[in-house]
């Protein structure tokens, strides 16, 4: 018998609602998006056309047949894939099945290890996810792309992938703390301010290794750019007596929304985007970044070694980054771009969005940003272990 | 005639049983991301359930047993009503006891969170009579998650009671009056034993799955009220460590195991079982 015959899939479907940090949360405009969200998916499925499969990642001329996109929920915007396919002529089978990046790997990796197609040609897992399958050999390269030269500098250069030749930056957000100003009753600045007494049970943390502890590191002065694993024990161990001592209440994935939201947390670890989607119902809401700094994530476009259209799906990184194309999206996940230069173009759809501080981070927030570098799987584990012997008992 | 319930016992249930137990007992190794397993009598992972999940572990049966005793105290009179005095508004009441299961498990329990947040009317009210301790509220707190278990679980109670309390003679009830039998004397001597099948079964019913269970104390519960399937599902889902989550898994069965053979004793009802 195989190893790990558990299928951890079935198991997850009774633990839904879990750590999608896309999730999309609020009422109206909630609503609202995932109505428009439906019709996208419905033009695409209405037109989907199965008999274009096949095509080869060798086939020379322009790319045509069907693209398979795997991709978070609501992470996309009403009308694009129509859009796409109108330019283009590719059908689009688009699935927001990729949920968590960890229990994805947990699917997928059977199949990948044995070459076997996995049902998409295009997924969209975080940075550090990317290269994790790069590293076991598992994506192709991206071929001719010509407005990659749209990619943000820093994201272009970074050293987990420069030039991005395996990894597609889609969109990047910020880590900091979410605070309901109805509850703290003051304005939260700081790390230090999760273990205020007067916040005792009300505070929610990532289970998540990385965004969890990261900005904990940071304020205790150290780096998550040179991490150790003595560095990060000690923001492991701080965790753990605050969780102790019963001053938080839970460790979440994206579930936090619905807590800070009606009040029973009080300060959250939260990504951006959600903050200014969840702001528009909740105008008590507010996002920081800690003034001893907070961390960034930024998910990327891959191209699975067993994809089956890899023209499609270079094709579908293209479109997305044309900047016209690309404020579409911004103005519906309201994450930051990680294409430069998006002022105009976000002007011309909405003047407010290019204002926005969350989508448009200062120069002041941006120079408290960190991002992991990638790590060796070695790390990973051995931080993820660590900090799960603390969230998961 | 029983050969379909034999195919279908060993391939949903032998077949994971021996799958899980070989994994429990295996360790892993080779790389960090695809690990093979190595059965080879691995007991360290049994030990390592004890040492570091023993807190879980106690937990998760002291809010298993006080879910299943509350559980028999509401669901005991609410039976005896429908079985004995509910007339012809029998069915209607079976009806009324079973419509709100027709709403997914999670959404009910999600449901609380909204009924109990600590802004709500409920916590707000409570607090106002000055009812609740110091911290002023209900979510987050043990007594939300044997709340919740409760709550989830009891239909499971209610129907086997009804089932056993519904098949007593009343003409045993009258005897027993006839008999000069005070009300309590002939509850205590003619109803609770004759109903012992139904609290048997229902406690099983519900006691199995609420030491089993991770959603109430996930939604409902604080970081100091995980129960051991919290962990076992952290374990198979994050951590990906199969063994230690099968060892888990198999210390959870077990000790199942034994406290229904221990209570099925104590009742004296060895045969239903």
């Amino acid at each position: 018998m195989p190893p790990n015959e558990f299928d951890p899939q079935v198991l997850n479907r009774l633990a839904t609602n879990r750590t999608s940090r896309r999730r999309f949360i609020g009422g109206g405009a909630a609503a609202a998006a995932a109505l428009a969200m439906g019709g996208s998916v419905l033009a695409a499925c209405s037109s989907d056309n199965k008999s274009a499969t096949g095509t080869t990642s060798t086939q020379e001329g322009p790319a045509s047949g069907t693209l398979r996109i795997s991709n978070w929920p609501l992470y996309m915007a009403d009308g694009f894939v129509a859009d796409f396919q109108k330019a283009t002529g590719i059908t689009v089978d688009y699935k927001e099945d990729f949920n968590d990046n960890e229990q994805w790997f947990a699917k997928v990796k059977e199949p990948l290890s044995r070459k076997q197609d996995i049902g998409a040609d295009l997924a969209v897992p975080t940075t550090f996810m990317a290269i994790r399958l790069h590293g076991l050999g598992w994506l192709n390269e991206l071929g001719d792309i010509p407005n990659k030269k749209n990619i943000r500098q820093d994201l272009l250069e970074a050293s987990v992938d420069p030039g991005r030749k395996f990894s597609a930056p889609y969109m990047s957000g910020m880590v900091g703390l979410a605070y309901n100003r109805a509850a703290t009753k003051r304005d939260i600045t700081k790390i230090d301010d999760l273990w205020d007494p007067a916040f005792k049970g009300r505070v929610s943390l990532f289970s998540d290794a990385q965004d969890g502890l990261g900005m904990i590191m940071m304020s205790q002065g150290n780096s998550v750019e040179n991490s150790s694993m003595e560095t990060v024990q000690k923001a492991i161990d701080l965790v753990k007596e605050q969780k102790e001592k019963g001053q938080i209440r839970r460790f979440t994935g994206n579930d936090y929304a619905d807590d800070l939201a009606s009040g029973n947390v009080a300060i959250a670890q939260a990504y951006s985007g959600d903050v200014v989607q969840l702001q528009a119902d909740n105008p008590d809401l507010q996002f920081v970044v800690p003034e001893s700094g907070g961390t960034t994530f930024v998910d990327t476009m891959v191209i699975p070694y067993t994809t089956q259209n890899q023209k499609a799906a270079e094709a579908w990184i293209n479109y997305v980054y044309d900047r016209a194309n690309y404020a579409k999206l911004i103005a519906h996940t309201q994450y930051v771009p990680v294409l430069s230069d998006m002022t105009e173009e976000l002007n011309k759809i909405d003047p407010k969005l290019a204002s926005n501080q969350l989508i448009n981070p200062s120069k002041e927030t941006l120079a408290k940003l960190k991002g992991w570098p990638g790590l060796t799987d070695e790390q990973t584990k051995q931080y993820n272990d660590a900090y799960a012997a603390v969230t998961g008992g | 005639m029983i050969l379909p319930a034999l195919v279908y016992l060993g391939i949903f249930f032998v077949v994971p049983f021996y799958s899980l137990a070989r994994t429990s007992l295996s360790s892993s190794g080779g790389s960090v991301y695809l690990p093979t397993l190595e059965f080879n009598w691995d007991f360290g992972n049994y030990l390592e359930a004890f040492s570091h999940y023993q807190d879980q572990i106690v937990r998760s049966f002291g809010y298993a047993i006080t879910a299943t005793v509350l559980c028999l105290l509401l669901a005991f009179p609410l039976a005896y009503v429908i079985a004995f005095k509910a007339g012809r508004y029998k069915n209607l009441i079976l009806g009324l006891v079973i419509l709100p299961f027709f709403v997914t498990f999670l959404i009910r329990t999600i449901a609380w969170k909204t009924i109990l947040a600590d802004d709500g009317w409920v916590v707000g009210a409570l607090n106002a009579a000055g009812l609740l301790p110091s911290e002023g509220r209900l979510l987050s707190t043990s007594w939300a998650v044997i709340g919740g278990l409760t709550y989830n679980w009891i239909i499971f109670m209610i129907l086997p009671l009804y089932v056993s309390l519904e098949k007593i003679d009343p003409r045993l009830i009258e005897a027993s009056k006839d008999l000069y039998s005070s009300n309590r004397r002939s509850f205590a001597k003619v109803i609770l034993p004759l109903s012992m099948p139904g609290v048997l079964a229902g406690s099983l019913l519900v006691f199995i799955p609420a030491s089993g269970d991770f959603i109430n104390a996930d939604y409902l519960g604080s970081t100091q009220t995980t129960m051991i399937g919290n962990v076992i599902q952290k374990q198979f889902l994050v951590v990906k460590d199969y063994p230690a989550a099968a060892a888990l898994s198999m210390v959870l069965m077990l000790i199942i195991l034994v406290g229904v053979l221990l209570y099925t004793r104590a009742l004296g009802t060895e045969d239903l079982v």
